[in-house]
């Protein structure tokens, strides 16, 4: 029986080399190996086209070449007969060959001499199963498909968007052994992901950021794709592409505003899946390894299929907060004021980036900033600590981008933040779309001039 | 390109003796429309005098391409090495398929336990480095051409550049 090219797919993960044949115009074949074939789909493969060579010369004069392919498990090897239909060299699926290519040119040594020029498409004509081949004898693993229901099934009870996105790293790691994750939110209006929960990590790194087509996180929100890579790779480093985006922005953004990003320094495999409802983007799901390749072509599905069904209950939940529940009754649990008491924070808030320092330590800029602002001060004008998120969402002063806007996402980085960095300053989410301020320390608060 | 037996061989005895060492092979031919065979060869052997290249196929598992290369179509061959990358590429306009001679069984017994422990060494595993050189036995042919073109096939921009015989 000629297996489906899907049932293939562990033989593109690149551990063994494609070999691919081609024939030239006089009628010589020619034969050598293939950097990369990435399923397309069941019927499409995508071959990196790195330097314009025989191969190439001989797809673009007749269309046709073989590849043999070697599955890593039982060397089982698989000839598919491929046609060459067309070259892409921009978009979703180059940018995810190309990430993977400077994953295999890192891993083996090979960083300056491959440079993805173009993915090739083929259609697969036909697929040979070579006779002979042992039986395969794929080592037991975690079944993904049961690990996927149980983690929705967690995702499903989480009545606010703070439990959604802890219970959907904590699912990771109980369902699927998946140690290292972060969430990151998007924010159209800077064009950057930020961190607003992580799980593994020694420093929570709530708040870090990394502009869109930075690494591999930033480059999978641009292409709305994931990106799987399985060896370490330099280039798509997280801490990387950090380093480089602030460095290349403007003065007010250097070193003393930013947030480390969490993250394992010698990650072995990274896969970064995209939550997009329709084409928005909200954000990214980033899960990581030690391990080379422990993440398969399965593992991708799971977590795509996983990252659509929660970017669909962020929007469900972001949207509940918008109409707040009824006022919370005084008999409520958090309803007990703190006592102000202890020497005085001092506050400073930069109006031209909206950011926050807190004994001249870095809380928050941006939007959150602005948010924190304002509820500072309101509280030191009048003592008010109760609040909705429509009342943000109405004050012109925060120049919220607009209602697509997650600000229940800004409440919850804020939130952390400060309990990580000024417990006297604490957020206390009261009921749907309402919070409450506790104040246990003396504020100092102070708008500081920039420069 | 038809070798004159005065001119030197295409391979020099470094390149020959690379021919010999853990490398993988892939063979390729083409049918009469053009549509590319692929086999992998089981190790080879090359003549006294460096002008014959004698490559072991399994007849079950190269059925496509014995066709095609008993039909007349031409040959090629890619010899890499896994754990340096370093390759190079035969051509011939025309092979023959014989059966194997004395000694032929036991070059492949050699070629398969250096060519695992060569896969083996660069962390695969035990069961795959086995299942990769999987024993073809007496049901192999040999498969000898006399190549007239060379190339450069490591890797990187000089891929595909043709080598002359003592260059």
């Amino acid at each position: 029986m000629t297996p489906s090219l899907g049932s293939l797919r562990s033989c593109f993960e690149g551990a063994v080399p494609s070999a691919i044949a081609t024939c030239g115009a006089d009628g010589m074949p020619n034969v050598t190996y293939v950097s990369q074939v990435h399923y397309v789909d069941e019927h499409h493969v995508a071959l990196s086209y790195q330097f314009f060579n025989k191969t190439r010369d001989n797809v673009l004069d007749n269309g046709r070449a073989t590849v043999q392919v070697v599955d890593p498990d039982a060397a089982g090897h698989y000839r598919l007969y491929l046609q060459y239909l067309r070259t892409e060299t921009e978009g979703p699926l180059f940018e995810n060959m190309k990430a993977k290519l400077a994953a295999i040119a890192s891993h083996t040594g090979m960083s300056k001499v491959f440079r993805l020029l173009g993915s090739d498409i083929y259609r697969v004509q036909r697929i040979e199963v070579v006779p002979g081949n042992l039986p395969s004898q794929s080592p037991l693993r975690d079944n993904l498909l049961s690990g996927l229901r149980a983690c929705l099934a967690d995702m499903a009870l989480s009545a606010d968007l703070a439990h959604l996105l802890d219970a959907t790293l904590a699912g990771l790691e109980s369902r699927w052994n998946i140690r290292h994750s972060l969430l990151l939110m998007f924010d159209p209006d800077r064009c950057c992901l930020y961190t607003v929960a992580s799980r593994g990590y020694d420093r929570s790194g709530v708040g870090s950021e990394i502009c869109l087509g930075e690494g591999i996180i930033g480059v999978a929100a641009r292409e709305q794709t994931p990106i799987r890579i399985g060896h370490a790779v330099q280039e798509y480093r997280y801490g990387e592409a950090a380093r480089r985006s602030f460095a290349r922005s403007g003065a007010d953004q250097v070193l003393d505003t930013e947030i480390p990003f969490p993250g394992l320094p010698d990650a072995g495999s990274q896969l970064a899946v995209p939550l997009v409802l329709g084409r928005r983007l909200l954000g990214v799901l980033y899960v990581e390894s030690t391990q080379e390749k422990r993440f398969s072509y399965d593992d991708e599905d799971a977590l795509v299929v996983l990252a659509g069904q929660l970017a669909q209950q962020i929007e469900l939940l972001s949207l509940a907060t918008e109409n707040p529940a009824e006022r919370p009754g005084s008999k409520g649990v958090g309803a007990i004021r703190p006592v102000v008491r202890g020497a005085a924070v001092a506050v400073r808030f930069f109006a031209h980036n909206h950011s926050l320092f807190v004994d001249n330590e870095y809380l928050i800029k941006g939007v959150a900033g602005a948010i924190a602002w304002k509820l500072l001060r309101e509280h030191a004008a009048s003592g008010r600590t109760e609040f909705t998120n429509r009342e943000l969402r109405l004050d012109a002063s925060l120049q919220l981008p607009d209602v697509t806007e997650n600000l229940e996402a800004r409440l919850i980085l804020l939130q952390r933040r400060l309990a990580e960095r000024c417990p006297a300053i604490a957020i206390h989410k009261t009921g749907r779309g309402r919070f409450r301020l506790d104040i246990s320390r003396p504020l100092q608060l102070e708008a500081a001039t920039a420069g | 390109m038809t070798a004159i037996l005065t001119d030197p061989p295409l391979l020099d005895t470094s390149r020959a003796a690379f021919l010999l060492e853990p490398v993988a092979i892939n063979v390729a031919s083409h049918d009469a429309g053009f549509t590319p065979s692929i086999a992998r060869a089981h190790g080879c052997r090359i003549s006294a005098d460096r002008r014959q290249v004698t490559l072991f196929l399994s007849v079950l598992r190269s059925r496509v391409l014995l066709r095609d290369l008993r039909a007349g179509a031409p040959i090629a061959a890619v010899f890499a090495r896994p754990i340096n990358h370093r390759s190079m590429q035969l051509k011939a306009p025309v092979a023959e398929i014989v059966p194997l001679s004395p000694g032929d069984e036991q070059l492949m017994a050699a070629y398969a336990e250096a060519f695992a422990a060569e896969l083996s060494g660069l962390g695969d595993g035990e069961n795959f480095s086995r299942a990769m050189v999987m024993a073809v036995g007496d049901e192999a042919v040999a498969v000898t051409f006399t190549p007239t073109r060379m190339f450069e096939q490591t890797p990187g921009p000089a891929a595909g550049q043709p080598l002359e015989s003592g260059t």
